[in-house]
């Protein structure tokens, strides 16, 4: 299997242990998950603005499904005191238990930049979505 | 056990010789009008003799109130091991007519300019609190500018029972005027005219026991909306000195305002830490005899909670719970007990190393 665009997903050394095709590029437009059923929890597989992640279906948190989140913005502060602005529509998760938030791009929690969900890469080959390193 | 000399006592309380004698501080028509002794009205402790039985009753001098002597005072802070001393003397609490509380508490710092901080404080043994009104944030702003340039004066002093909480923006002209001249702020609970908010967060008790129990919540009332207003982000220089106890309460309640951070930042996105996190930064605690963990967890209790970094020694003197410098937790490692003791203090107060004997 050749690579037909860089890998956007991750800057983690890849261990090319398996991969399954998750769809058409199509199929998965811009702001859609799809959870692939693979691993204990499933991995869901995000198109932000035209590139694809994927993290672990599972909150860090408290283990909720993590990728049933809404996809959202991240909240912070604005330039005035008391004021707040949302940025990066698009790119956050928040987790539907506890609202947790999480860089989708990255798996980081924003509260806390040192935890982070794991992530996996992702690559487009003739049109074709497929989840890396399982 | 440090020397004497090295040993800081972060909060003692001076009273006037007779109720009236704050009177020779104010112009008229203040000076006229009627306010409230420094006589606490709600919980006062039911021990000693009354009245002053909430005081030690070897403060009170023969003629006066306690505290009130300063011969006597420092020849009690001598056995106390107390070196230098921050004193914060009490005010009236807030009072319905709020220009008149602003005259108590800027006659409150003449007297304490005259009487403690000028010719008999020859050894500058002590430094003093600037008492503002919270309740007129631009006449404490002003009164914080009438001293700030008086290096006697090493902190800005507001009441506990304040009607809202510290963290909420209409007090911030008086943070921001202590900030920019280096002065903490000091929080201690005061007697009053009956208008303060409630004794506690949760209201009215019947009792000094209940009144004690619950008291600490006033603390976190004031510093949970601190954090959460964003205070100590806008204005890093800012730093709160919770006056009165409550130590041994603020661990928990931080827990729970950590496990909420994640959860609900989204609504004070300026809270860019974890909130305990400001602790360390922005607050500290004063020591009270009468609170800590049990004996046997007290160790694991202090180290947990940060009181190497957090406390600072009060003698809370002339109070009938006065602790002295060597009852504060022997069992701590020396060089702990010296940092609240005496370096968390000169640290936070910016006071000279004391000169070696």
């Amino acid at each position: 299997m050749t690579q037909a665009e860089p890998n956007l997903a991750t800057e983690r050394p890849v261990k090319r242990t398996e991969s399954v095709v998750v769809g058409r590029v199509e199929e998965l437009p811009p702001g859609s998950v799809t959870i692939v059923p693979r691993g204990k929890f499933g991995i869901g597989v995000y198109n932000v603005g035209g590139s694809f992640f994927a993290l672990t279906n599972y909150c860090l948190h408290r283990g909720a499904p993590l990728c049933r989140g809404q996809v959202t913005g991240k909240v912070v502060a604005g330039d005035g005191p008391y004021e707040s602005k949302m940025v990066g529509v698009g790119e956050f998760l928040r987790c539907p238990w506890h609202g947790w938030e999480f860089e989708i791009a990255t798996g980081r929690a924003v509260a806390y930049p040192e935890k982070a969900i794991r992530t996996y890469p992702v690559l487009v080959e003739n049109g074709t979505v497929i989840l890396e390193g399982l | 056990m440090p020397a004497r000399a090295d040993v800081i006592d972060a909060s003692v309380h001076p009273l006037v010789r007779q109720p009236d004698e704050l009177r020779e501080y104010m112009a008229e028509p203040w000076r006229s009008l009627p306010f409230p002794g420094p006589h606490r009205y709600l919980f006062p402790t039911p021990t000693g003799v009354a009245p002053y039985g909430e005081y030690r009753s070897d403060a009170r001098p023969d003629k006066g109130l306690p505290g009130s002597d300063p011969a006597l005072m420092a020849r009690h802070l001598d056995e106390l091991g107390v070196g230098t001393a921050v004193l914060l003397p009490l005010c009236r609490g807030l009072l319905p007519n709020v220009d008149l509380g602003s005259a108590v508490c800027a006659a409150t710092n003449d007297w304490l300019k005259a009487n403690w901080l000028g010719p008999l404080n020859t050894e500058g043994r002590y430094v003093g609190t600037i008492r503002v009104n919270p309740e007129d944030p631009a006449a404490a702003a002003r009164e914080i500018e009438r001293w700030a340039g008086d290096p006697a004066f090493v902190q800005v002093g507001v009441p506990l029972e304040a009607h809202r909480p510290y963290g909420q923006r209409n007090y911030t002209p008086i943070w921001e005027a202590a900030a920019r001249h280096g002065l903490p702020v000091a929080v201690h609970s005061e007697p009053g005219a009956g208008t303060d908010f409630f004794s506690t967060p949760n209201g009215y008790h019947r009792h000094h026991i209940e009144y004690h129990a619950l008291f600490p919540a006033n603390f976190i009332y004031h510093l949970s909306s601190l954090i959460a207003e964003g205070v100590f982000e806008r204005l890093p220089e800012l730093r709160f000195v919770f006056a009165d106890g409550g130590f041994d309460v603020l661990m928990p309640l931080m827990w729970r305002m950590d496990l909420d951070w994640p959860i609900s930042r989204i609504e004070v996105p300026w809270v860019s830490r974890k909130p305990s996190d400001y602790l360390r930064d922005h607050v500290r605690f004063c020591t009270a005899k009468l609170e800590g963990a049990p004996p046997e967890i007290r160790t694991e209790w202090f180290e947990t909670a940060g009181g190497a970094d957090l406390l600072m020694y009060a003698s809370n003197y002339p109070h009938w719970s006065t602790m002295a410098a060597g009852e504060f937790f022997p069992q701590l490692p020396e060089d702990v007990r010296a940092r609240v003791l005496c370096g968390n203090a000169r640290e936070l107060y910016r006071l000279p190393e004391p000169t070696p004997v």
